[in-house]
């Protein structure tokens, strides 16, 4: 029965209805729009929801409401006062604690609740108090350095210090002080232009909106791994009041969709068959969630059951079960590349080691869920809000299904929570929910919950390698042979381009003067695999550093001495002809090795600990963009055939001046995902112009306002769109000096633009206000509009199957020192710190460069020993939830120090180059050397988990180990979560 | 994921209470922090059309010193006992399970009450508890039945409460003198890991250094906080040592029931029981011999 209750939020007072179900998450997001507080996975795992009860943090999804009415509740819109920032906002918006900003209510939180207790807490204490925020950016450092040092914060980030709890300042002291020196926006540490709007719940995601007369929609998932549909009873859930629509697979379109043009496979509700378990069959829209929750479960589907495959070499046997009739013997994509003369190296080698790794199925777990919402306008445009990286591909995707030109599609990408790739594809939740809306005429929101995000899948490919490496005596690289099986579940997604990544960028980090890739994309009866950040290379790169690290143990090499003897150099060719340019490794490699004092560690430590070395390094944008040919609707361009050109620019960019010449407006479709795109765009646009950061704002979500960029993927933004907005500055600037020139008398060729004002070069005290300049021209001419336009190089790459993927403007290179503790009792791993030092080019923004080192540390070392997604033998995902699949707490995280050595990149802005991806594949390296180190064995099998430590210890081996596929699901209840 | 259509019932006596649980008998449960409650009706694991919040019974949240036992209200969080001075005093083997609980959100729901009834073979508190020699409560219109908590659990998710009773606290006799307990659990994380496998120990030392009395407890590797007798019979009437423990150790091992899961197969969890049956006993003779100072 409901009630009516009082709630006491924030200091108000809120009457609600309240029906006995609710939780007070639900209350206070959907009844009191108080939308701060977030929905991650609804089970008390993740802290997003976290409000304080009467001071205390507790999570809001597992408080029912009408036990808490007349209490004290605080809300993250309930801490700031008159839209002052309490000072642990302060501290997390200028110590780099905010990226994404899911976590981040749920984390400002309990670090308030732990502070009112305690003013001066430990690290420790620190830690403690907010293990139960889960972060899946930062790493936690900018987050322990915010509460840390929050006492008194100023806005200018200088901070009273505490004499106890501070930690070492990591990164570099100065990198972290805002600076407005010289006026100058390029290369310094401002704060992310929406950390502010972070800290205090007024960033807005996907979920978070609510349109009038708003629906909601759901899709039900196979309980199978492969069968064939054979009927589907909807009436009973068409029966269920509020109801509204269902859609199975015969009301979908016939036309297919997916990543590479050459594999559309998959249709938005399956229509003969289901390939996995969670595949989509058919879909509910309903007046509100529950009801759509309810009704799915109403559905009634008979299936035909058919024999499944979840191995990928077994996948490949003759008579497996063959999971599309397309791909013969369930092979999706074979590479077979040769470069050089393999056997000949082999040969010559002095010394050859053979060895086999293994991969783990890893799932990106961003803290936002996928959501969506569609609604059309009265002329027929498609207006899709969506939780994505790549709006340009979800509407060139929904164009190409719905059958309407690109134009008709207007995507809005309101704040992402994080996607590192998960969310680089156009989902089932988009299509399901335009059809829906387009059938209903009302706006349709969809949002998987935590479950369906781990069967939707599209996480790393689970790799098993073959590799084979000869060496001359030096440990000089002579041969190096490769077979790669990689399990790609059951459709397409980005697998062709994973393939071919798992083999290209290896070459890019150690001189091969022959190299062997033989390469499978296997189909399995699995969620789809697809682009995790380091797409396709992490995996082959742990495996090539363990063996690196073997050979130099097999020879008495040093592990960093023969990184220096087979490292990259600058304006290099390598033997897959990747160009590189800048190349700093080697600086990476002394940095790194002088800062962790390699050589008074390495193999001179005590038991149980170990240290180890890892490197690695990433293209800084795809060269050539994932569909061929023009912008255009996919059904009216023939085949075009492949040219070594880029046919439009991938990056775009219109800069447009208030017409008081107070602001700039930067309009860009590149995706900021929680990466910091907007902020680093933002400075390299007003550098360009030369005015502060300050005055530009930045337009980024809405396609109806700014133009193409192809989206956050392939660590392109920093360099491709970076120049597409300096150059939309750089119009703008032109533009103006011959006004300025007209002020100052002089010639236009003279005039410079820095810091709000305009100059003559070398006499700068002949200047005028840069706004006084900008009414001039609009006084004469109206708008004062720039644009800028990147496209990457001619003829990227080689001339052999498969030789575009890899190329790219630039490339990035890391290296990282791991020093870890190991139980050798049971096995279980501490990792203690990361020293890492990165070649990103010239930092934009370093405080945004430490942020991905600090965050892709933690990430990679969290899937190197703690994560797998686990299937038992039917193919059902034992562990679809944030208890199960275990990522790395504050507690778990490691000390890092993050520091970078001189570069600059030509073909950059600014001489920038990536750093979001290419930081992750130095580390899951470097954690399994220092395990090795510790222990003196080597774990091949990722994830490192203590039962294999111990298993390897024992000399036994640390595959197929029994696991809960025996026992799963009559016994489960045995170890089931407790509070 | 939403809790299905239920009543709610706010009760503010234990009376009151225990007159609705009888009334609605096995279609209505218990509510007290529901962090495990919740969050199976929301999986519908289990469904129940009534829920009877105890939460507003004050006389439930206190921890009290009853003729030298220590009385735990079934209300208590995990913070609280946690953060009680007077448990830490007297039995910092409690702090030991409490330090490693879920994390300060959870703790800050969920109850004393809640992690006993719910009877969940990977929860922390009964191990301990039980090595402690401690008691539930359990309350009913008819009066209050204590039933020692090595007779309290038959199953996982099953226990002695009868209809209409209401688990009210938790009783830990004087533990008397030269006395020393600890709890040992491995997880996966460092932060907000379900136990693999957990070990209690109690043991008590005689004037001359034997051991008088032990016991040891398994958590997440049985069907229910198994009491290992072969292990205290070990024990008993000896002189501790690393040897001594070791084979003590290897009692608890033959004990263990565990199942292979997504944490880890049962031969490593029999593994790990080893090691933790001896930091176990260590931690608590350590504790025993400043008991005696």
């Amino acid at each position: 029965m409901s009630e009516i209750i009082t709630f006491c939020v924030n200091g108000e007072h809120h009457t609600k209805l309240v029906e006995p179900h609710d939780t007070l998450v639900d209350v206070l997001r959907d009844g009191m729009r108080l939308t701060g507080t977030k929905k991650g996975c609804s089970v008390g795992d993740c802290g997003v929801c976290t409000v304080l009860i009467e001071g205390q943090p507790v999570n809001s999804c597992l408080v029912l409401a009408a036990d808490v009415g007349h209490q004290a509740i605080t809300t993250i819109e309930g801490l700031a006062t008159n839209s002052e920032l309490t000072p642990i906002q302060k501290a997390f918006v200028h110590e780099g604690g905010v990226q994404c900003g899911f976590c981040t209510p749920g984390m400002v939180l309990s670090a308030t609740a732990l502070l009112d207790k305690n003013a001066t807490p430990t690290t420790e204490e620190i830690k403690d108090a907010l293990a139960g925020n889960l972060c899946r950016c930062t790493g936690y450092s900018g987050i322990i350095r915010a509460v840390s040092r929050c006492e008194n914060y100023k806005s200018d980030g200088t901070c009273v210090k505490k004499n106890h709890a501070l930690p070492e300042k990591q990164s570099g002291q100065s990198d972290y002080r805002p600076s407005s020196k010289d006026g100058t926006s390029v290369g310094v540490s401002i704060p992310r232009v929406d950390a502010a709007d972070k800290v205090t719940g007024r960033a807005i995601y996907t979920d978070d909106i609510t349109l009038p007369n708003m629906v909601y929609g759901k899709i039900l998932g196979s309980p199978i791994a492969h069968g064939r549909v054979k009927r589907i009873d909807t009436s009973k859930a068409e029966a269920l009041p509020g109801v509204l629509a269902v859609l199975t697979g015969k009301d979908v379109p016939d036309t297919m969709y997916g990543v590479s043009p050459a594999r559309y496979d998959e249709y938005i509700l399956a229509k003969d068959k289901v390939r996995h378990v969670g595949d989509e069959v058919a879909a509910v829209a309903a007046i509100d969630l529950r009801t759509a929750e309810q009704a799915v479960e109403l559905i009634d589907v008979e299936y035909e059951e058919l024999p499944h495959v979840l191995d990928p070499y077994e996948a490949a046997e003759e008579g497996a079960p063959l999971i599309h009739e397309r791909y013969e013997r369930n092979i999706n994509t074979r590479v077979e590349q040769s470069f050089g003369d393999v056997e000949k190296g082999f040969a010559e080698s002095y010394h050859i080691r053979e060895e086999t790794f293994t991969g783990n199925h890893i799932y990106q777990s961003p803290l936002e869920p996928h959501a969506s919402i569609a609604s059309w306008d009265h002329n027929g445009t498609l207006v899709l809000h969506t939780s994505t990286q790549v709006p340009h591909y979800v509407q060139y995707m929904m164009a190409h299904v719905l059958h309407i030109p690109l134009g008709k599609i207007r995507v809005i990408r309101p704040t992402v929570g994080g996607g590192f790739g998960g969310k680089a594809e156009t989902t089932p939740l988009d299509l399901c929910a335009a059809l829906f809306s387009k059938q209903l005429g009302r706006p349709v929101k969809m949002v998987y919950s935590r479950e369906e995000m781990f069967h939707h899948g599209r996480g790393r490919h689970k790799q098993h390698m073959k590799f084979k490496l000869g060496v001359d005596q030096d440990g000089t690289i002579r041969s190096f042979d490769s077979e790669i099986y990689l399990d790609g579940g059951a459709y397409s997604s980005f697998g062709v381009a994973t393939a071919y990544y798992a083999g290209s960028v290896l070459p890019t980090l150690y001189r091969f003067p022959n190299y062997r890739y033989d390469g499978f994309r296997m189909m399995t009866n699995k969620p789809a695999a697809g682009a995790m950040r380091g797409h396709g290379v992490p995996q082959p790169r742990f495996a090539f550093e363990c063996l690196l690290n073997m050979v130099a143990d097999d020879l008495g090499i040093d592990p960093i001495e023969i990184r220096r003897r087979n490292a990259m150099t600058p304006n290099s060719l390598t033997v897959n002809e990747m160009d590189v340019g800048s190349c700093e490794f080697l600086s990476t490699l002394e940095a790194v090795s002088d800062k962790a004092k390699w050589d008074d560690k390495y193999n001179k430590l005590p038991k149980g600990k170990g240290i180890g070395i890892g490197c690695g390094g990433f293209v800084s944008g795809a060269g050539y963009c994932i569909y061929r040919g023009q912008v255009q609707l996919s059904h009216e361009k023939g085949r075009e055939s492949f040219q070594k050109k880029s046919i439009f620019p991938h990056a775009n960019a219109i800069v447009k001046i208030s017409e008081d010449g107070m602001a700039a407006v930067l309009m860009i479709g590149a995706a900021e995902i929680g990466q910091g795109s907007d902020t680093v765009l933002s400075q390299m646009c007003a550098e360009s112009l030369g005015i502060p950061a300050s005055r530009l704002r930045i337009r980024s979500e809405d396609s109806d306002i700014s133009p193409l960029d192809l989206g956050a993927y392939s660590s392109r933004v920093t360099l491709m769109a970076g120049h597409a907005v300096s150059r939309a500055g750089v119009a703008v600037v032109d533009k103006m000096k011959p006004y300025a020139a007209q002020l100052l008398d002089c010639d236009e060729s003279l005039i410079e633009a820095h810091d709000g004002k305009m100059f003559v070069r070398g006499e700068e005290s002949r200047s005028v206000p840069w706004e006084e300049v900008a009414r001039k021209y609009f006084n004469d001419n109206g708008p004062l509009v720039g644009t800028g336009a990147y496209k990457p190089p001619d003829g990227l790459g080689g001339n052999y199957k498969g030789s575009t993927v890899g190329t790219s403007p630039a490339y990035s290179f890391g290296s990282a020192v791991c020093e870890v503790s190991v139980d050798l009792e049971t096995g279980k791993v501490k990792i203690d710190k990361f020293t890492d030092y990165h070649d990103c080019g010239t930092p934009i923004n370093p405080m945004a460069v430490h942020g991905q080192v600090e965050g892709a540390v933690v990430m990679g070392a969290s899937e190197t020993i703690l994560e797998d997604v686990q299937f038992d033998k039917q193919g059902r995902i034992l562990n679809p939830n944030l208890h199960g699949y275990l990522t790395m707490t504050i507690k778990d995280a490691p000390e890092i120090f993050s520091g970078l050595v001189d570069s600059y990149e030509p073909r950059g802005p600014f001489g920038a180059k990536e750093i979001g991806e290419g930081s992750t594949l130095p580390v899951l390296g470097a954690v399994a050397h220092a395990i090795a180190n510790a222990t003196g064995v080597w774990v091949k099998d990722l994830p490192i988990t203590p039962e294999k430590i111990l298993r390897a210890i024992r000399g036994k081996n640390t595959q197929n180990i029994p696991s809960a596929s025996e026992d799963f699901p009559e016994k489960c209840d045995h170890a089931y979560q407790s509070e | 994921m939403y809790i299905p259509s239920v009543n709610f019932h706010r009760t503010r006596s234990l009376a009151e209470a225990s007159v609705l649980l009888e009334f609605y008998g096995s279609q209505s449960r218990i509510l007290a922090g529901g962090t495990d409650l919740l969050v199976d009706l929301k999986a519908k694991r289990i469904s129940t059309d009534h829920l009877i919040s105890i939460n507003h019974i004050a006389s439930l949240k206190t921890i009290t010193e009853e003729n030298d036992a220590l009385r735990i209200g079934a209300l208590t969080t995990i913070t609280q006992l946690d953060e009680s001075q007077l448990v830490r005093d007297r039995f910092p083997s409690i702090v030991d399970a409490t330090r490693v609980m879920a994390v300060r959100q959870v703790r800050n729901l969920a109850t004393v009450g809640g992690n006993i009834a719910s009877a969940v073979p990977c929860a922390d508190l009964p191990p301990i508890l039980t090595a402690l020699n401690g008691s539930v409560v359990l309350w009913s219109n008819k009066g209050e039945r204590i039933v020692p908590l090595r007779n309290f659990f038959l199953g996982p998710r099953r226990t002695d409460i009868h209809e209409a009773e209401i688990l009210s606290g938790v009783i830990i006799p004087n533990s008397g003198r030269n006395f020393g307990a600890a709890y040992a659990r491995f997880g996966l994380r460092e932060g907000n890991a379900i136990a693999v496998a957990a070990v209690a120990a109690s043991l008590t030392l005689s004037a001359n250094g034997t051991i008088n009395s032990a016991c040891i407890t398994l958590g997440a590797v049985a069907p229910i906080p198994k009491v290992v007798e072969e292990a205290s019979n070990v024990l008993c009437g000896e002189k501790p040592s690393d040897a001594l423990f070791a084979k003590a150790a290897d009692a608890t091992v033959a004990a263990a029931d565990p199942i292979s899961d997504v944490r880890g197969s049962a031969a490593y969890r029999r593994e790990l029981v080893a090691v933790l049956a001896q930091r176990a006993l260590s931690k608590a003779l350590q504790r025993a011999e400043e008991d005696a100072q």
